[in-house]
């Protein structure tokens, strides 16, 4: 043995050596068994690897991670882990925002990313089949050729998982007009937490049943994993206009935004940046956006020729009729992507300013945007918190981003806090808490500003239909207080695991 | 441990994840550990949590082809580059990195005559059991060469050391299409033996200091003083524009400065380039991270040939690496092949007649399972000299 | 009455009050609605008591394009109240009312323009078998708080909670909606028409149901008319009844030898009207357990609309 490695082996015995002993043993050795002993790991480093994701959340460590490449070997997993009490975590890239796929206690983390296929795609039915690892812009690209796309386009899309967009149900800028992801999911295999295999809807347009797939989507992983997902393809339209309108003051464009919507017309996308994150997002990549509005509302409608034509002038007239002071209209397809390259870098233009921030999003009705949007500027002031918005305002969803530094005593406080204020704001406005990112463990413990316990009692029966032990993903979603959410065994932390 | 990692750089990282898809090891392995999210996250673990720089640890730093795809793709402006050097030179230095065969391997390649006399240690310590079988080297080396001759001193053309050895039509062909373009030429020969580059990723940075200091002093006397350094190996010229943050001097700065990579001085110059013919066949652009993720010049790629080539191809990966990564690819074959099979099914998706690429090491990665690459000044020359 | 109170939660009027009193929390009990789809996954069982939903426009906001409605409106009632705002939803009106309409879950013919019914419901409000008023999802067009009981309501037939009042999305009803009629080949018109509202066919004749601004539909039925003659006609064709398949869409070129009788098949959707019955489609052993697992947890004593199967929809 080299010096080398007799100096690795030392350093990894002494990170072996504060880990618990024989049930995991045992654990792992079924593990190692079914899958294979490199997809397997239970070192320190990969256990802290996979205790987080892309949200500022923390609950325990992974248990084993593996790495299933087949719905055997995740059956193999459900099953070994039933058979041993634990709990699993699925996890797709770790992109999500609300904790979904941090671990709480010791679970078993089943990372999908090999499961990366693209099995079929099928025109006349449009719909492909994919394994749940497959990266959403990859699915896109692959059907680009073909003149289809795959509908949901999250500002995450050249990372995330698909099996990550079903279990958050994830929206992007151009589900106004097509639909969140539940839209577009036709159908998928799922493991069970006790290992059993389901196919749940189907590619017929009224599945026998009840509706299990449109339950399952959103789900956050805690009603099992699924493992192929049949996924509507939509065709590309042959004609796109995008629309840049200036305001004097963000009221105004929310209030252009209800009108378009009043008026019956249904676009593409309806995307409002307010004048703080425009001029970010103009220092760091030049779209062309204006420096000097207030807000910028960015309109994008698609069809054939005529009636995006028709659609456009509609949506520019009424932009004028209230309080626009410029419309533009994207020349050609480079001005066009430059100005949605603006809209998409904008998380990357805030990294630039503050070196943290936090990412609020909720719902409001349309109708309300206006009036929430003044409160949100208030709560930050009265933090002292600089914020800045940039939303999906065509359904109503806000993102506000509240900036900061973390290096500064005290400031994660005046943060939660004034999150929780804009929480409180859209619920009163008739809001609702979350439009994309979930519930996960950032929101639990609002969930009963929504819902009454009585409401939650039969979201707990709805999971416990699908998981009666409350192993997969245990102790998110579900508030404390509720059958799920109170087994305590799934969250017992281990001591001595570094992370 | 105290990685000498700067705490500033390291906490710019918000966990995003907006890097995964760009990662090459990422991408075919689907390890957070070989990510570069992961590799930070560990990074940090161990310089401010403590943990222990276990094997698997090192393995998630080892693995890493440092192309530094995830730069660009970051939208907090994370410093990966710097930070991934700096933790394989301390670990170096402390000696949990970077087995001694693999330093002594990288020697000779400081001495252009020598190089050959590397090549055969390298393959005496392979039959020795010193390293690894997987060592097997691609490209035979060529002995006998029409050496490059000096036309001018408008700008010095570095030739480098590998290249210099094994690529020289390369040079032959970027001298031409400068001096066609109206520059007089100094080849650099035994004034500049080696970038450092290669040291610079194995951790011997202080090597790589050497070099730098080195070439700074021998390119900055004379006529030559102040021309510009052309470079037609991305992998040098992004080493050598960053020798101003190396050396951290204001000289250092100013050379830098003076360092373009061949396309992008080019471009800069499109309207000294003569007309030439029009070339027929489908080319690809295969950009080499250096060019691309590093110095961000690969435009300039497209514009020079663009004026030459009509049917010019784009690869649908974003730029993503082939998986050559100086000795990354002898080092780490199993994974460097698995990248490579990514980028020729990329590539084969678009069925073109030649590979465009300006990287010696991405030629003979890729040319080793038989993709025709040409670099693009043997494009250019071509369609100037026919 | 309004939809929000402080704070998110719900707030029911007087309407879903009595009728959580009628459901009461014992006792066999079935919902009859308009009584058009009473035997929608089997006969009732047990004598059930019938109670009936509550009725009316609770609130209607056009500009949001959402409408909170007690689910004993009928449907018509609903489209006449839409149609004011030159709005519509993707219920389809088959004499039923709202509430049966969304537990069966049905599809509207024009399924691709109006969408599914299963994306329409937004919240739900039901009685519990325990006889308590119980809701899910929110308000807004865009929501994932919490798990999705509005989706588990549809095509349920009522057998996990009596359903009351909803909250649906409604959409605009286009300019323009205009019939053709063509022998062009079916499948290659769904590849060359962008948006068709529905493409039926009964293996010899295709009808062609365009909508949307005036330019786009005469845009669109130059695609068609180039693969064969078209001619404008008043309306679609007389269904054949009373049978509904569902069927994968690719399975459609070959829905002549599957099926006996006369039949209307919808390109790129798979629902097959026809004079034959679809034979029974089993659910598989795993998803029948999560089924009877569901009834179980929902309804204990299986009180809720007794004999109904979803399964057997
Ligand atoms: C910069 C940035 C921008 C973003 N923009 C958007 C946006 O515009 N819209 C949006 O909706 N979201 C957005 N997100 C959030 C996130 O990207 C999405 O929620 C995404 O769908 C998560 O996918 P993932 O593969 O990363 O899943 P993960 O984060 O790994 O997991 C998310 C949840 O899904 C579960 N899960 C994963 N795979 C499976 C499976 N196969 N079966 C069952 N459960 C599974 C996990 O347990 C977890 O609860 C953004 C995130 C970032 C960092
Ligand atoms: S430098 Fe390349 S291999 Fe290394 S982490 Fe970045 S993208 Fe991955
Ligand atoms: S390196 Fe950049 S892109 Fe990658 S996770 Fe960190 S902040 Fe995000």
């Amino acid at each position: 043995m080299s010096m080398l490695e007799k100096a690795r082996r030392r350093l990894g015995d002494r990170g072996a050596r504060a880990e618990p002993a024989t049930d995991d043993d045992r654990l792992l050795s079924e593990l190692r068994l079914a899958l294979a002993p490199d997809r397997v790991r239970f070192d320190g480093a990969e256990r802290s690897l996979h205790a987080k994701d892309a949200s500022v959340f923390r609950g325990g460590v992974a248990g084993p991670s593996c790495f299933p490449v087949n719905t055997e070997e995740v059956q193999a997993i459900m099953r070994i882990a039933a058979a041993h009490g634990r709990g699993v975590v699925p996890r797709g890239a770790g992109t999500g925002l609300a904790g979904g796929a941090i671990p709480l206690g010791a679970p078993i983390v089943v990372a999908l990313t090999k499961m990366n296929r693209i099995l079929s795609v099928d025109t006349d039915s449009r719909v492909a089949w994919v394994e749940p690892g497959v990266i959403n812009l990859d699915l896109t690209r692959h059907l680009t050729p073909m003149g289809f796309h795959f509908a949901p386009d999250p500002s995450s899309q050249q990372v995330c998982t698909i099996g990550g967009n079903l279990a958050n149900n994830a929206g992007g800028p151009h589900c106004l007009a097509y639909g969140v992801t539940n839209a577009h999911i036709m159908a998928m295999e799922v493991v069970l937490a006790d290992g059993d295999v389901a196919m749940l809807g189907g590619l017929d347009p009224e599945p026998a049943g009840l509706d299990l797939r449109g339950v399952f989507v959103g789900s956050e992983g805690t009603l099992g994993i699924a493992t192929k997902i049949a996924v509507r393809i939509t065709k590309n339209r042959p004609a796109v206009r995008t629309l840049l309108l200036s305001f004097d003051s963000v009221s105004d464009a929310a209030n252009t935004v209800s009108g378009i919507i009043a008026a019956g017309i249904v676009p593409a996308a309806l995307e409002v940046m307010d004048h703080r994150i425009t001029v970010a997002v103009e220092n760091y990549v030049g779209a062309g956006y204006p420096r000097d509005a207030a807000a910028v509302l960015l309109a994008e409608v698609d069809g054939l020729d005529d009636g995006v034509g028709i659609d456009a002038d509609r949506i520019a007239e009424i932009g004028r009729q209230h309080g626009a002071t410029d419309v533009r209209t994207a020349n050609d397809d480079n001005e066009r992507a430059l100005l949605w390259k603006g809209r998409k870098t904008a998380f990357g233009a805030i990294a630039q300013i503050a070196p943290d921030y936090y990412l609020h999003d909720t719902v409001v009705p349309r109708s309300e945007l206006a009036n929430v949007l003044e409160k949100v500027y208030a709560i930050a002031d009265n933090y002292d918190l600089k914020v800045m918005n940039v939303f999906h305002a065509g359904d109503g969803n806000l993102h506000p981003l509240l900036l900061f530094d973390s290096r500064e005593p005290g400031v994660l406080e005046r943060v939660h806090a004034a999150g929780k204020e804009i929480v409180e704001a859209s619920l009163d406005a008739g809001g609702v808490l979350s439009g994309e990112h979930g519930i996960g463990v950032e929101k639990q413990a609002y969930m009963d500003r929504l819902f009454s316990d009585d409401d939650l009692d039969h979201q707990d029966r709805l999971r416990r239909a699908f998981d009666p032990g409350c192993r997969a993903n245990p102790g998110k979603v579900i508030p404390m207080g509720h059958s799920c959410a109170d087994i305590q065994a799934l969250r017992r932390v281990p001591t001595g695991v570094w992370g | 441990m105290d990685l000498n990692l700067n705490g500033d750089e390291l906490n710019t990282c918000v966990q995003c994840g907006l890097c995964l898809a760009h990662c090459p090891t990422y991408r075919v392995s689907g390890d957070e550990s070989m990510s570069p999210r992961g590799r930070i996250h560990l990074m940090r673990e161990v310089q401010l949590n403590n943990a222990p720089v276990t094997h698997e640890v090192l393995r998630s730093f080892e693995t890493c082809v440092q192309c530094r795809g995830c730069e660009p793709a970051c939208p907090s402006a994370v410093p990966y580059g710097h930070l991934m050097e700096t933790t394989r030179e301390t670990l170096a230095d402390a000696g949990l990195m970077t087995p001694w065969w693999q330093r002594l391997a990288m020697r000779p390649l400081a001495h252009t005559k020598l190089l050959g006399a590397g090549s055969v240690m390298v393959a005496l310590a392979q039959r020795g059991r010193l390293v690894p079988k997987r060592l097997g080297l691609s490209v035979d080396v060529p002995f006998t060469q029409e050496p490059l001759r000096a036309s001018g001193t408008d700008v010095i053309m570095f030739t480098g050391c590998v290249m210099d050895a094994w690529q020289r039509d390369v040079h032959q062909a970027g001298q031409r299409v400068l001096e066609a373009a109206g520059f007089g030429v100094t080849p650099s020969g035994d004034l500049a033996p080696c970038c450092g580059a290669l040291h610079a990723h194995a951790g011997l940075a202080d090597d790589t200091r050497t070099y730098a200091t080195n070439m700074m002093r021998t390119l900055s006397r004379g006529a030559i003083a102040d021309a510009s350094i052309i470079v037609d190996s991305a992998g040098c010229s992004a080493q050598m524009k960053d020798y101003g943050h190396l050396l951290g001097t204001e000289a250092a700065r100013r050379f830098s400065s003076r360092v373009f990579d061949i396309s992008e001085f080019l471009a800069l110059h499109l309207d000294r380039l003569p007309e030439g013919s029009q070339l027929a066949g489908t080319v690809a652009i295969q950009d080499p991270c250096h060019l691309r993720h590093v110095q961000r010049v690969h435009e300039a790629t497209r514009t020079v040939l663009g004026r030459y080539i009509p049917n010019l191809v784009e690869l649908d990966d974003d730029g993503l690496c082939c998986g050559a990564g100086g000795a990354y690819s002898v080092m780490e074959a199993q994974l460097s092949g698995q990248i490579r099979d990514r980028k020729v099914a990329v590539i084969s998706a678009k069925d073109p007649d030649l590979v465009a690429s300006a990287n010696p090491g991405c030629s003979m990665h890729l040319g080793a399972v038989g993709v025709p690459t040409i670099h693009p000044m043997e494009l250019v020359d071509r369609a100037l000299h026919g | 009455m309004t939809a929000t109170g402080t704070g998110g939660r719900l707030r029911h009027g007087p309407g879903v009050a009595r009728f959580a009193a009628d459901v009461g929390p014992e006792g066999p009990v079935a919902v009859a609605g308009a009584r058009t789809r009473w035997h929608s996954g089997g006969e009732p069982v047990r004598e059930p008591r019938l109670v009936t939903a509550p009725v009316g426009i609770v609130e209607y906001k056009p500009d949001e394009m959402t409408i909170r409605i007690a689910v004993g409106t009928t449907v018509a009632e609903l489209d006449a109240a839409l149609a004011e705002h030159g709005q519509r939803s993707a219920l389809p009106d088959r004499g039923g009312t709202v509430g049966g309409a969304v537990v069966v879950g049905e599809n509207d013919r024009d399924v691709l323009s109006r969408g599914a019914v299963r994306n329409a419901v937004l919240q739900v409000s039901y009685v519990s078998s325990e006889g308590k008023v119980v809701s899910g999802g929110g308000p807004t067009v865009k929501n994932v708080s919490g798990f999705d009981i509005p989706r588990l309501t549809v095509g349920s037939l009522g057998t996990l909670g009596c359903l009351a009042e909803v909250i649906l999305r409604t959409n605009p009803i286009p300019a323009v909606s205009r019939w053709f009629e063509t022998r062009a080949d079916p499948f290659a018109l769904f590849d060359a028409l962008l948006a068709p509202a529905a493409l039926l066919w009964d293996g010899v004749t295709t009808w062609i149901h365009l909508e949307g601004h005036g330019p786009d539909v005469e845009a669109e039925l130059v695609r068609a008319s180039a693969l064969g003659a078209t001619a404008e006609v008043e309306s679609p064709p007389q269904m054949p009844g009373p049978h509904r398949w569902s069927l994968p869409p690719a399975q459609l070129r070959g829905v002549g030898d599957l099926i006996d009788g006369r039949w209307l098949a919808s390109i790129g959707v798979g629902t097959v009207l026809a004079t034959a019955p679809q034979p029974g489609r089993e659910l598989s052993a795993s998803v029948t357990a999560v089924h009877d697992r569901m009834k179980q947890y929902f309804d204990p004593t299986g009180r809720l609309n007794p004999g109904r199967d979803p399964g057997r929809r």
